[in-house]
């Protein structure tokens, strides 16, 4: 049997043995070394490069490797079969970046101010804030042979006492452990659970110093997946944390992942992707941050597109992608954390924001949620900017909605440099139109060089572009200088750090395809505006409000994103960013039971627009590919100044 | 009271292009009406028939063609023919024998072929390409220079080489240069801004929309032609008001009705009279979806379509 190594860059080595003939991708995966195949492994996309240290492997040579790095030993490990024994590097490329966890720095009045002011918003509309989650620390006296009331008895009697309910409902997760727990702390202990109208839900029993009640809101997103740890008796926010979503590595999009779990295993594979690889690292890190153990949270909320829920269960999501489009559950109740085996109260509930439609999922009624655009008079467009880029538009007496695919490009993926916005991502960008010089903004802490792009930064990198005449309308390069760079086959790049001024050591840069693709992931967002607002006969005018959200950095130039096109050519106070709404809307439903109620409401009176059989969208998108659009009366604003 | 017709010619005109010198010079475009909308506003300039001379008709194998033409080897002599034709306005030079994965024809050969043309030819000229970028690209450029001053429009700079094309061709020569795109109103206008920003004067742009062999995914077609003309019109578009030129020869030809024997399809009769229709009903539909100018092959192809004209303008 043969053994291969991955000898992983800035990790341990990992080896497996394996028969002759495997695929080297599937075996990667097998071993659960990270390498990203947005392709799903055809080899189309070239990213899952591996460098041959030692042995050999029977492989197809492909377009994506040059001559020169296929003698250096670098393979597409998606068309590599192993024959024998043999060591392969896998090199940490941007894209490894990308799924590394990151805690936020919840010291940043910033980080806090968009719950905050959703939180404010929310209350305005009469919106409660409140949930029936209790702790509680009890004293009971302890049994004697004159008191021989049984300990569940006991415990009720207190909890009544304590609560004033009327009846006690203690599970047998709690049972189990009463006995010894209850004399563990000498019947003084701490109690958490649900008030249910008379009735209190003991959910958890332990010592009496460890009163936390905590919440705990999820936002999973097709490339990125993000999380808040929040009291649940304060609101407060404990901690915040996000990393790429595990299932990265069996596609870049929804389409490719659910053809992967259609295959036999498939589910399985992709549950435990999201589930053991992604959401419980991320939870038990949250918890070491907060200092609270994971059996303290009491409730879950998880906001996510339709097809990333049925993922996360595990139920078949192929009829999502097929005609007629059928999920198997809009909104759906009864989900505990011990369904999913998550690291929380095995009792506690999972709230799942509900679907709307096949391709626009819970992460747009949580976000709506969040907009508060459903209690206002004014006429507002909601733009959830990610791989699936969904939007709502409306008032408090209608909303329609839709989705159109974006691709990943607004988190760094289909971007040869492009990253999730963590640390050494250029952010924010400005070019001097003369001498094509640019001024990096760069997520971390003073003095970080650049590692790659975040979607904020590349849309800042094609506005000034543009504006500075150095791309032209089709995004292809028109000037030449000392940032400008050609490959062999004519290829021009923008070079944004040298090699020298990197953080990697390697060039960061923008080609010609990258901005192709940014350009066609506008193009996808601007015609679905353009085709919802001609569905309902409005014209940019009409709005009076727009919320963009989406997690592409800390904030986005509206102005840039206006001047290439991307957003309508509205003034620009009216528009709000709103960061991750998703994951805002989520922490609401974890919070407020009647937010969570409310939530479900507004699936309902959503009417949803699909796009793909809309005769005028293809048309609009042709339209749409274009900087900043082929009609240019559609953004008077724009300019070009060389 | 006596019933008076509403007349509704539009605020948008399309470009008036000329084409070659002298007084057999001609215009294309100029109108402010639909095609054929004599009853809103006069046309001022007809429709106008090319007819194709390629360095590969001596490989044509239809009877009445081959006898129209015979006796003819050189371009030259096609290209003379070609200009007594009634009807014809202006001859098309068609190039598919440059192409690198055909007969790989080179760009000197070429170059002279049209140099001789151009020197006993009165009627305006037209060039066609090989539809391969890179060279068509080269071509262009070298027979821009060869027939400066003779205000040839070449066909065309596509999305790929624009820059390389509208450069040599209306750029250094001052020639007419034609815009090539894939039936589709966006892309047309796309490259339009484009080849403006190229500084390219839109006066001297004439656009290929795209066409097809009706019957071959004609509707895509015609509400291109349908679109992009009422945008110019209708909308004032000024990027879309440049005359369209239909290639209607490169499309018909080579279909199955213009090339299947009698043998192996004898229900459909005549191999000829089938290929004249198709090329009778695209050059119509073409004209009436608002081609300013139409390319044809056949002798009988012309007389038929300038019959069409005069009668309709």
């Amino acid at each position: 049997m043969p053994k291969v190594i991955f000898q992983i860059e800035g990790a341990e080595a990992v080896e497996i043995a394996c028969n002759p003939g495997d695929n080297l991708l599937e075996l990667a995966r097998r071993a659960n070394v990270a390498i990203d195949a947005p392709c799903s492994g055809n080899g189309s996309c070239g990213k899952c490069r591996v460098k041959l240290i030692t042995g050999e492997v029977e492989t197809i040579k492909s377009r994506h490797i040059t001559d020169e790095e296929f003698e250096a030993g670098w393979r597409l490990s998606c068309n590599c079969k192993v024959v024998g024994d043999c060591t392969v590097f896998v090199p940490d490329i941007a894209s490894a970046y990308q799924s590394r966890m990151k805690t936020a720095d919840l010291s940043s009045p910033k980080e806090i101010a968009i719950f905050e002011d959703c939180q404010a918003q929310l209350k305005e509309s009469g919106i409660a804030f409140q949930n029936n989650y209790r702790a509680v620390v009890l004293q009971m006296a302890e049994p004697t042979l004159d008191d021989t009331m049984p300990d569940n008895e006991r415990l009720t009697w207190a909890i009544q006492d304590a609560l004033g309910v009327e009846q006690v409902k203690i599970p047998f997760a709690v049972m189990s452990k009463l006995a010894s727990t209850l004399r563990e702390y000498n019947f003084r202990v701490c109690v958490k659970g649900e008030l249910q109208s008379d009735t209190f839900f003991c959910m958890e029993i332990c010592d009496p110093e460890d009163t936390a009640i905590v919440g705990c809101a999820i936002d999973i997103g097709t490339t990125t997946v993000t999380m808040v740890l929040t009291d649940l008796t304060s609101g407060k926010l404990l901690a915040k944390g996000s990393s790429g979503n595990g299932q990265i590595r069996y596609g870049a999009d929804v389409i490719n992942r659910i053809i992967e779990q259609s295959k036999e295993g498939g589910r399985k594979k992709l549950q435990d992707a999201i589930i053991k690889e992604t959401l419980t690292p991320i939870i038990a890190n949250l918890c070491r941050t907060a200092k609270i153990s994971a059996r303290s949270i009491l409730c879950l909320c998880i906001a996510s597109n339709t097809t990333m829920n049925h993922l996360l269960l595990g139920v078949d999501a192929d009829p999502v992608r097929m005609e007629p489009y059928i999920p198997s559950f809009f909104a759906w109740e009864g989900l505990t954390a011990g369904d999913l085996k998550l690291p929380a109260n095995p009792l506690a509930q999972v709230r799942l924001a509900p679907n709307i439609g096949s391709y626009v999922g819970g992460d747009i009624t949580a976000g709506t949620l969040a907009t508060g655009l459903w209690d206002s008079d004014e006429m507002s467009l909601f733009i959830d900017l990610g791989t699936n880029g969904e939007i709502v538009f409306g008032n408090r007496d209608f909303m329609m909605t839709c989705a159109c695919s974006a691709g990943p490009a607004f988190e760094g993926g289909d971007i040869s440099c492009g990253m999730r916005a963590t640390d050494g991502a250029i952010e924010a960008c400005t070019i001097d139109k003369d001498t094509m010089e640019p001024t990096l903004t760069i997520v971390g802490e003073a003095g970080q060089k650049p590692v790659g792009i975040c979607g904020s930064g590349i849309i800042d990198i094609i506005s000034e572009l543009f504006r500075c005449g150095i791309i032209n309308a089709r995004g292809l390069f028109a000037r030449d200088g000392k940032r400008v760079g050609r490959d062999a086959h004519g290829m021009g790049r923008y070079i944004l750090a040298t090699a020298e001024e990197s953080e990697t050591g390697r060039e960061v840069s923008i080609n010609e395809v990258d901005i192709d693709n940014f350009i066609r992931a506008k193009g996808a967002i601007f015609s679905a505006i353009d085709t919802m607002l001609s569905a309902v006969d409005m014209t940019p005018e009409c709005i009076d409000r727009v919320y963009v959200a989406g997690g592409i950095g800390s904030g986005i130039n509206m102005k840039n994103s206006v001047n290439i096109g991307m957003l309508p050519d509205v003034e620009l106070e009216k528009y709000r960013y709103i960061g991750n709404s998703s994951l805002t809307g989520a922490y609401a439903m974890v919070m407020s039971d009647q937010a969570n109620a409310k939530c479900n409401e507004l699936m309902t009176n959503m009417t949803y627009l699909e796009l793909s059989t809309h005769p005028g969208y293809m048309d609009a998108f042709v339209a749409a590919c274009f900087l900043p659009h082929t009609d240019a009366s559609l953004f008077p604003n724009s300019v070009q100044e060389m | 009271m006596s019933f008076t017709p509403k007349t509704g010619a539009f605020s948008g005109k399309i470009n008036a292009v000329t084409l070659g010198t002298g007084d057999k010079a001609i215009v294309i475009g100029g109108q402010n009406v639909l095609p054929f909308y004599t009853f809103d506003a006069p046309i001022e300039n007809a429709p106008k028939i090319g007819v194709e001379v390629s360095d590969l008709a001596a490989q044509w194998n239809w009877p009445e063609l081959s006898a129209f033409y015979a006796g003819c080897t050189t371009m030259v002599d096609y290209a003379k023919k070609a200009e007594s034709i009634e009807g014809a306005d202006f001859i098309c030079l068609n190039f598919p024998g440059a192409d690198p994965n055909g007969e790989d024809r080179s760009v000197a050969d070429c170059v002279a072929d049209a140099k001789a043309v151009a020197e006993v030819v009165t009627k305006p000229i037209v060039v066609m390409g090989c539809k391969n970028l890179e060279k068509d690209a080269e071509l262009f450029t070298a027979m821009a220079e060869a027939l400066a001053g003779k205000n040839v429009l070449f066909m065309s700079a596509k999305n790929e080489n624009y820059k390389t094309v509208g450069a040599s061709v209306a750029l250094a020569n001052g020639q007419k240069l034609g815009a090539e795109t894939a039936d589709d109103i966006n892309l047309a206008k796309q490259l339009n801004i484009m080849l403006k920003g190229l500084n390219v004067n839109p006066e001297s742009v004439v656009m290929d929309i795209g066409t097809a062999a009706v019957g071959y995914g004609y509707e895509y077609a015609a509400s291109t032609f349908d679109r992009i003309r009422l945008a110019a019109l209708a909308q004032g578009d000024a990027d879309l008001q440049m005359p369209i030129l239909a290639a209607v020869c490169n499309d018909t030809w080579g279909v199955k009705e213009s090339t299947a024997s009698e043998e192996d399809e004898p229900a459909w009769g005549c191999r000829e009279e089938r290929a004249i229709s198709m090329e009778v009903s695209t050059a119509a539909a073409d004209l009436t979806g608002g081609a300013d100018a139409v390319v044809l092959r056949h002798p009988a192809s012309v007389a038929t379509i300038k019959k069409f004209i005069t009668e309709l303008v």
